[in-house]
């Protein structure tokens, strides 16, 4: 199959479209009928019990998971159609526990921001939105510096959400970002999310602060999912 | 007595009788296993028995062949020698054995096929060009070493990898192709491979005495040749070892991941 490096100009509407007639963990179905619309800025909450497969819903947008019949969509082009990485670019995933690596915090940033895709596609200097987004962070300038297995928590998060959102992309995986977060890490992250993000955001979460925030809401239920609200 | 002069070249042959007592050396290990109770003894007595077997043999053979002094004898040795160095290291490594055989055949077959045409058409050019006893021993050295460098590097590499799945998992998430997401690893895994053949190097002639040049001084070769061929044989070495190593591990990365990006065999991550 031929893979493209482009990302085309796109209408906002239909930005993601899924449609998988059986979502798989090996051999086990878990979710069957997926036919969902996304549009561009959208804020989705995704939920169901432990097991129901939401994290391999989510896998499947970014190229991770190809444990399924159907397909996925981005701009209109198949996700398998997309070279890997120019596709995960555009589609940034942050998980649970975030892995950061043992350098300075300022040189997690640059080793995201120096593969291949991100250096071509991105701008060199980016030091004027590395300080914004400490700002709506809430973290201080001077953590640059600091080591970043020396960060707390909280702060280890809201680095890899920096880190995600230095790459500008058009969606926000969240798997669970917010479970291990104190009350306050968690409302920086939701009102940055919910205030300042204009990237698509689909999040998996079950914290209680970022309820009643979400425009659309999807729930795995019994192996079909439903759609509450949206399209 | 016989009378040495350092720059006398002496070939000084060991009788068997004389063999017989270097065995008995053997003694003192065997008697600090007894001591300390280590279960080692049955160990000493297999390794040096199939020693003995396996080089008695070797030397029976590398007799004919020096005597037939045939350069399609000695190519065919060349290979059985590759072909084994290949097997042996497939049966070290634990993981992935399925795809391995192809990647170090072509790894040490790429790495001699660069530096033994090199020594033995510039460097050194024996009559005949392919003369069993020049292109055996220089062989067995440099594949030998490449051998067992090739499988430190690739354990360490996947043993990288599988350490920190979560590391290439988040650099794949962000962007990476699975070269840059599995650079750190392979980074670390030829400095590990590489660093100690620095470092043993830099101490060669302060330190010890290697194995080569020792042998040829031994051999009746004056000190200055054994010097000059040590010399030749640790640059032919450490190249073999450096390109054996790079190439394996970059043909492995190519067959350990998907077209995504993601390793085969893997278990997947919760549903």
């Amino acid at each position: 199959m031929k893979q493209s490096e482009e990302i085309p100009e796109y209408p906002q509407r239909d930005l993601l479209r899924i449609r998988i007639k059986r979502l798989f963990y090996e051999d086990l179905e878990l979710v069957s009928d997926i036919d969902l619309k996304v549009s561009s800025g959208e804020k989705i909450l995704l939920t169901g019990s432990t097991g129901s497969g939401k994290s391999s819903l989510l896998n499947t947008l970014n190229l991770m998971n190809q444990n399924y019949e159907g397909e996925v969509l981005f701009q209109g082009k198949p996700v398998t159609e997309y070279i890997p990485q120019v596709l995960r670019s555009q589609i940034v995933m942050v998980m649970q526990e975030p892995w950061l690596g043992e350098g300075s915090v300022s040189e997690v940033l640059d080793e995201a921001l120096a593969f291949c895709t991100n250096k071509k596609r991105l701008d060199q200097d980016q030091n004027q939105r590395i300080h914004q987004l400490f700002k709506a962070f809430e973290l201080p300038a001077d953590y640059l510096q600091k080591k970043a297995d020396q960060l707390s928590g909280g702060e280890k998060q809201r680095v890899a959400l920096i880190r995600a959102m230095l790459l500008q992309p058009q969606v926000l995986l969240l798997d669970e970002v917010s479970s291990a977060l104190d009350q306050t890490t968690s409302g920086i992250i939701s009102d940055f999310i919910f205030e300042s993000c204009g990237s698509t955001v689909i999040a998996i979460s079950h914290d209680p602060l970022w309820q009643s925030r979400w425009q659309r809401r999807w729930r795995i239920q019994d192996g079909k999912i439903h759609d509450n609200g949206g399209h | 007595m016989a009378k040495f002069t350092t720059t006398e070249a002496i070939e000084m042959d060991i009788s068997y009788w004389g063999l017989f007592f270097s065995m008995l050396l053997l003694l003192f290990p065997l008697a600090i296993f007894h001591q300390l109770k280590l279960q080692l003894t049955r160990q000493l007595f297999t390794a040096f028995g199939r020693m003995i077997a396996q080089l008695a043999l070797i030397g029976l053979w590398l007799q004919f062949l020096f005597q037939k002094d045939n350069a399609w004898l000695t190519l065919l040795w060349v290979l059985i020698m590759l072909s084994n160095a290949v097997i042996t290291l497939r049966g070290r490594i634990k993981f992935q054995r399925r795809i391995l055989a192809p990647i170090f055949f072509m790894a040490l077959g790429v790495a001699s096929l660069i530096v033994l045409p090199w020594l033995l058409f510039v460097v050194i050019r024996p009559r005949p060009f392919l003369a069993a006893t020049i292109v055996i021993p220089i062989y067995g050295m440099v594949l030998g070493n490449t051998m067992n460098s090739c499988a430190l590097a690739m354990e360490r590499f996947e043993g990288k990898l599988s350490d920190n799945w979560k590391a290439y998992f988040t650099r794949i998430t962000l962007g990476a192709s699975h070269w840059e997401a599995a650079l750190p690893a392979f980074q670390q895994a030829m400095h590990i491979s590489l660093l100690p053949r620095l470092l043993s190097i830099a101490s060669m002639g302060v330190v010890s005495l290697p194995g080569m040049m020792s042998g040829q001084i031994l051999g009746g070769a004056s000190a200055v040749v054994a010097i000059k061929y040590q010399m030749m044989i640790m640059a032919a070495i450490f190249t073999s070892v450096t390109i054996a190593d790079y190439l394996a591990i970059r043909l492995y990365l190519k067959r350990r991941f998907d077209q995504y990006y993601l390793p085969k065999g893997e278990p997947r991550k919760k549903p």
